[in-house]
């Protein structure tokens, strides 16, 4: 007995497949043992941990966004942001997207492992030093979190050298990693300096610069390289024009540049190397419509929804930048506040809402991964979807959108109130997501596992 | 117990209880399954996924081994995973569009 198939595909459309002629090299992914997905939901869950107290205390002290940036407490809040939160996620990932995005297997599971717990006695130590002002301990603990960072960019980097060819996303991941590396070494310089002097700069200058290299550098730029494999991937399309994802990465890349160097040392070319950024953006954009226009899944699911609603904010996030370099914009309270409106938008709204519409999807493939991969062919196991509530994710959506919305206006005009209001809002989404999150990980803790119903047919 | 005989229907019914859990439709409907042949207890599966790289590569085709062999009369599967010809949502039948909310062809 032979069998071709598809056959109804077949008979609609296109012809049976009849020539076979590559097998697929099995990727394997480390393996992809039920074991090797708990490092990187540990990245996740103390992710996800450090966002919620980051909301709490912004709730707790509104009055943090009232005023001027530059003050211990928000820097402290700022770093368990980025760092406890962005950063853990980011790397969570990373260890799973990689892997699936290049086809290839992690170098070394054990590293992770390593990396983690320098990871989170880093960061915890940093933001406590920050908190407190005691930059001699933000320098020890930042060297802990350098250890860390070392080690994943190391793992990376050799994952990254089992591919042979260059393509986009190899391309874009190698430079996050460069970036990485200098934002790390950016923050350690900025730190020493104070102890030290090796040449003079304005600090504030330096710290901005420092979170552009890291913000765009690492967490945009992964964001726009792993969604030339996944949004294809996710709404079953294809990517349109490898050089228009190329020159995009390219030009992002030039426009880092420029802008690290511009705004550290305070120079008037800002706007220049702003515009090159933004043209690297416009071409992301231009690819992503290009995806979507000839996806084959009509409805895109809440998950999607929130990662493009993420990346549609790269609008106001442009307009803001140029008028930011603007040399002619006045210096005055409502300015010096759109700084932490951009700051806010690009980190809460850009990286933030981008990565929880990817928890959506990297959390149950890796519970699922966990609970039921052994299952699948032995009982009834359920889809990614049936494992969280798309209610609450709807909920979870427009109450992000409110909360930001509202925060953004009230910390433009310096409004406590309105702060409290916005800061109350986006808890209130994150409060929701943690309750999908305690939904998916009851399935890591109790698989709902059931028997075929059609076990008569079988032995 | 009588066995029941090894038939298209019996081995496509068993394959549609392998789902793609990102899609959350059968792997027969998603047509995903090019071709199958059985010969003296061996059952031999060629069948590719939705995009290379899949994270899901090796459970889905542990899944169909799996599942193959709880049948009467097989006792081998062997499964092969191939890029070529890639896959293409026009190879869904018209159940498959439906569940995964794909546009018709």
């Amino acid at each position: 007995m032979e069998v071709i198939l598809p056959k109804s595909a077949a008979a609609e459309s296109k012809p049976s497949p009849q020539k076979l002629v590559r097998p697929a090299a099995t990727p394997n992914l480390a393996g992809m043992r039920a074991e090797a997905v708990r490092l990187p939901l540990c990245f996740v869950l103390t992710g996800v941990l450090s966002l919620l107290v980051s909301g709490a205390v912004l709730l707790a002290q509104p009055d943090l966004l009232a005023m001027y940036h530059y003050t211990p407490h928000l820097i402290a809040i700022t770093h368990l942001f980025v760092l406890g939160f962005i950063c853990s996620i980011v790397m969570g990932a990373m260890y799973q997207l990689v892997p699936v995005t290049l086809e290839t297997q992690l170098f070394s599971e054990k590293l992770v492992l390593f990396q983690f717990a320098a990871h989170v006695i880093g960061f915890v130590g940093m933001v406590w030093a920050f908190w407190n002002f005691n930059l001699a301990l933000v320098g020890v603990f930042g060297s802990v979190l350098t250890l860390g960072v070392g080690l994943f960019v190391f793992n990376l980097a050799w994952t990254l050298a089992k591919v042979k060819r260059w393509n986009t996303i190899k391309f874009g991941i190698t430079s996050a990693l460069i970036w990485l590396s200098a934002t790390v070494a950016a923050g350690l310089f900025v730190t020493a300096s104070k102890f030290w002097t090796f040449f003079a700069f304005q600090p504030l200058a330096a710290m901005h610069a420092h979170a552009h290299l890291g913000v765009i550098g690492v967490f945009v730029l992964m964001i726009v390289t792993v969604s030339y494999k996944l949004v294809p991937m996710f709404t079953l399309s294809e990517l349109q024009s490898e050089r228009r994802a190329w020159a995009s990465v390219a030009l992002i890349n030039i426009g880092l540049v420029g802008t690290f160097i511009t705004v550290w040392f305070q120079e008037s070319f800002k706007p220049l190397f702003a515009l090159v950024t933004i043209g690297g953006f416009v071409l992301y954009g231009w690819e992503m419509v290009a995806i979507l226009r000839a996806r084959n899944r009509r409805v895109l699911d809440w998950g999607m929804k929130y990662f493009l609603t993420a990346i549609g904010l790269l609008v106001p996030l442009a307009i803001l930048a140029l008028a930011l370099t603007w040399s002619g914009l006045p210096v005055n309270a409502v300015t010096m506040q759109l700084e932490s409106v951009y700051g806010l938008l690009g980190l809460f709204g850009l990286v933030g809402l981008a990565i929880l519409g990817m928890l959506y999807k990297i959390v149950p493939f890796l519970v699922w991964f966990h609970s039921y991969s052994r299952h699948i062919g032995r009982a009834k196991v359920p889809a990614l979807a049936d494992m969280y509530s798309v209610r609450l994710q709807i909920a979870g959506y427009w109450t992000f959108l409110a909360g930001l919305a509202c925060l953004s206006v009230a910390t433009a005009w310096s409004q406590t109130a309105g702060i409290r209001w916005g800061g109350g809002l986006l808890v209130l989404s994150l409060a929701i997501f943690a309750l999908n999150m305690g939904k998916m990980l009851t399935h890591f803790v109790r698989p709902k596992v059931e028997p075929f119903a059609k076990k008569q047919t079988l032995r | 117990m009588t066995a029941t005989p090894l038939t298209d229907e019996l081995v496509l019914e068993t394959l549609r209880q392998v789902i793609d859990p990102e899609i959350g439709c059968n792997i027969v409907d998603l047509g995903l399954i090019y071709r199958y042949a059985f010969q003296a207890g061996k059952l031999t599966v060629t069948m590719t996924l939705t995009t290379p790289g899949c994270p899901m590569h090796d459970s889905i085709a542990e899944g169909v081994k799996n599942i193959l062999l709880t049948l009467d009369g097989v006792t081998e599967v062997e499964v092969e995973v191939v890029w070529n010809p890639p896959w293409h949502p026009s190879m869904m039948t018209e159940t498959g569009r439906a569940m995964a909310g794909v546009r018709s062809f």
